[in-house]
């Protein structure tokens, strides 16, 4: 089949590469029809996570039709059209059953080394390097797609392929954030970065009952999506000083939840240098952290904090001070994602949760490396790049 | 410390690569990060408990160890506890006297894999998996050393 593979730094090709196979009883195998590129494909390119290898399949954010069955699956079907979670989980250890389905124990077969990084190991993701378990990819024909049962969820008949596709990995990382911050009804949120995870969080938020939600970000684009289909109101950080227009839109206390949704390589300057930044500094501790810091200034006192971007290691200036004397509840998360599917897909039925301006370039798989260059630019408005492996 | 560095260095060394990376990854001390405490002797921590938690009452366990436990025999001790706060079992093993560190790796595999057979039902499969082309490179090899060593590394 054919696949979009890392093939080092910055670097990604389509190539021919085997047919996965179902390995364990729960497993599934789907017949892709949509995969895209996110944020966090942005920080495993620039070679920021560890245990990348040249041939890695890509891609974690997927639907598709499930084509073969393992003999443990008990309620997947061959036809089912499916939208698959980032995070592979078992659904039976103490982590799944308290939800917390992305630190599942047995999600991840190569935990050595991520206990090595972290202390603990946290589960297994698809495409995400062989320190987060090794899994191929979804950006290909097939993927295999262990623990089928629990990773997987049948799409409702009213909802578009177009739209279900990011109730896998944004929306749900989105909704986390906005849920485990404790967004209560009446509250002021404030979202940082205006990628597809950063709209669904301030969207989650509305729908939790948010009563004012600011998106920031300094991409246009993105800024009148949100305004557009997201509804919150936008601040550009590029001209605006955030902590100080956020005091005076809330009354001088700061949002109740400030959520992060920008990642290791925010930067408080021009994007151009970002690549620049990315291949010169491929060191651990420089993990750039400037949306958390802003955002735990900005937070008001016993306010929470949610970091929804992807860090890999240590980071300098954290404002310690700021968090303890303030009494803040700081917390992140890689993605719960089965726990929020199922009714992340009842408001995508329902018309309240809609996705489809995300997917700005839709092409086919062949074209994988143009559409993550253009992704990583964030060239012509893309926000996402959506690719259909069968054309 | 850089990645990279850490990643070449460990290539440099013959035999073994990917183990000696995923060891120096445990140690990468960056200031601000790491430990505070004194750390244990070789000896003292190859003698530790090794322990997993398994959502799985401890009776069950103590009554059929999973194979994986059982195939390392007289070589281990092994303890069964209840875990707080209904969280299952704490199924733990040592070695009588000092092992290996390829020991200690055997330990270690044995009981992911034994938490993943009372949790799961099966231990999760990884080959043959599909990827593209790959030329032998050193950096490519440390990884895959590092990866194939994993389930028998960590701080388990
Ligand atoms: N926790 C999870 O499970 C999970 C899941 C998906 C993505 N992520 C992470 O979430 C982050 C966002 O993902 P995405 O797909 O939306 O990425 P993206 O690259 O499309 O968007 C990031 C946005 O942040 C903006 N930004 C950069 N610096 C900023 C700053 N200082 N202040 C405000 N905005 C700033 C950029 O302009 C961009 O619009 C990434 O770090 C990604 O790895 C985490
Ligand atoms: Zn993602
Ligand atoms: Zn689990």
């Amino acid at each position: 089949m054919r696949a979009a593979t890392w093939t080092g730094v910055n670097e990604v090709s389509v190539e021919t590469v085997p047919d996965p196979a179902i390995l364990n009883d729960r497993d599934v195998i789907l017949r892709v029809s949509r995969t895209t590129t996110c944020g966090s494909d942005l920080h495993l390119l620039g070679g920021y996570i560890p245990a990348m290898r040249v041939g890695d399949v890509l891609g974690h954010e997927f639907m598709g039709e499930v084509v073969e069955v393992g003999s443990g699956v008990r309620d997947r079907r061959v036809g089912d059209r499916v939208v698959v979670n980032s995070f592979i989980a078992c659904g039976n250890c103490w982590y799944c059953r308290q939800e917390l389905y992305s630190l599942c124990d047995n999600g991840n077969p190569n935990p050595g080394i991520t206990e090595g990084l972290w202390g603990q190991s946290p589960g297994g993701c698809f495409g995400y390097s062989h320190a987060m378990g090794g899994f191929a990819g979804s950006h290909a024909e097939y993927v295999r797609v262990p623990f089928a049962d629990v990773g997987t969820f049948v799409v409702p008949e009213e909802v578009s392929d177009d739209r279900a596709l990011f109730a896998s990995d944004a929306v749900s990382t989105g909704w986390m954030g906005a849920d485990l911050a404790g967004t209560k009804p009446g509250d002021t949120v404030a979202v940082w970065g205006a990628g597809g995870v950063g709209q669904m969080a301030a969207r989650a938020a509305m729908l939790l009952g948010a009563e004012q939600v600011y998106v920031v970000d300094r991409l246009p684009e993105r800024l009148e999506q949100v305004r557009q289909h997201v509804g919150a109101e936008v601040i550009d950080y590029s001209t605006t000083d955030v902590m100080a227009e956020l005091r005076e839109r809330t009354g001088g206390r700061g949002p109740d939840v400030c959520i992060e949704a920008v990642g290791m390589e925010a930067h408080s300057t021009g994007v151009q240098n970002v690549y620049d930044q990315v291949k010169q500094q491929l060191r651990l501790q420089t993990d750039r952290p400037s949306a958390v810091r802003e955002a735990i200034m900005a937070c008001r006192k016993g306010g929470s904090v949610f970091v929804l971007g992807v860090f890999a290691g240590p980071v300098d200036k954290f404002p310690l001070g700021a968090a303890m004397n303030k009494g803040l509840i700081i917390r992140g998360a890689q993605v719960h994602g089965q726990r929020y599917t199922p009714r992340i897909l009842e408001h995508m039925a329902r018309g309240e949760l809609t996705t489809e301006h995300l997917a700005t370039h839709v092409m086919p798989l062949e074209d994988a490396a143009r559409g993550y260059e253009m992704f990583k630019a964030k060239e012509d408005g893309c926000v996402r790049a959506v690719f259909l492996p069968h054309g | 410390m850089d990645l990279n560095q850490l990643i070449g260095r460990a290539t440099g060394l013959a035999g073994g690569a990917g183990a000696a990376l995923l060891k120096q990854l445990q140690h990468v001390r960056v200031p601000g990060a790491g430990q505070a405490s004194a750390t244990d002797d070789p000896e003292r921590a190859a003698q530790r408990w090794r322990a997993v938690t398994v959502l799985r009452d401890p009776a069950e366990v103590s009554a059929s160890l999973p194979a994986p436990l059982a195939a390392l025999g007289d070589r281990v001790e092994v303890r069964v506890t209840p875990a707080p706060g209904d969280r299952g079992a704490e199924l733990a093993a040592r070695y009588r006297g000092t092992p290996t560190e390829q020991q200690v790796g055997d330990l270690r595999a044995a009981l992911r894999e034994s938490k993943a057979l009372l949790e799961v039902g099966e231990v999760l499969r990884m080959e043959p998996q599909p990827h593209g082309r790959r030329a032998a490179t050193p950096q490519g090899a440390a990884l895959e050393g590092a990866a194939a060593a994993a389930p028998r590394e960590g701080v388990l």
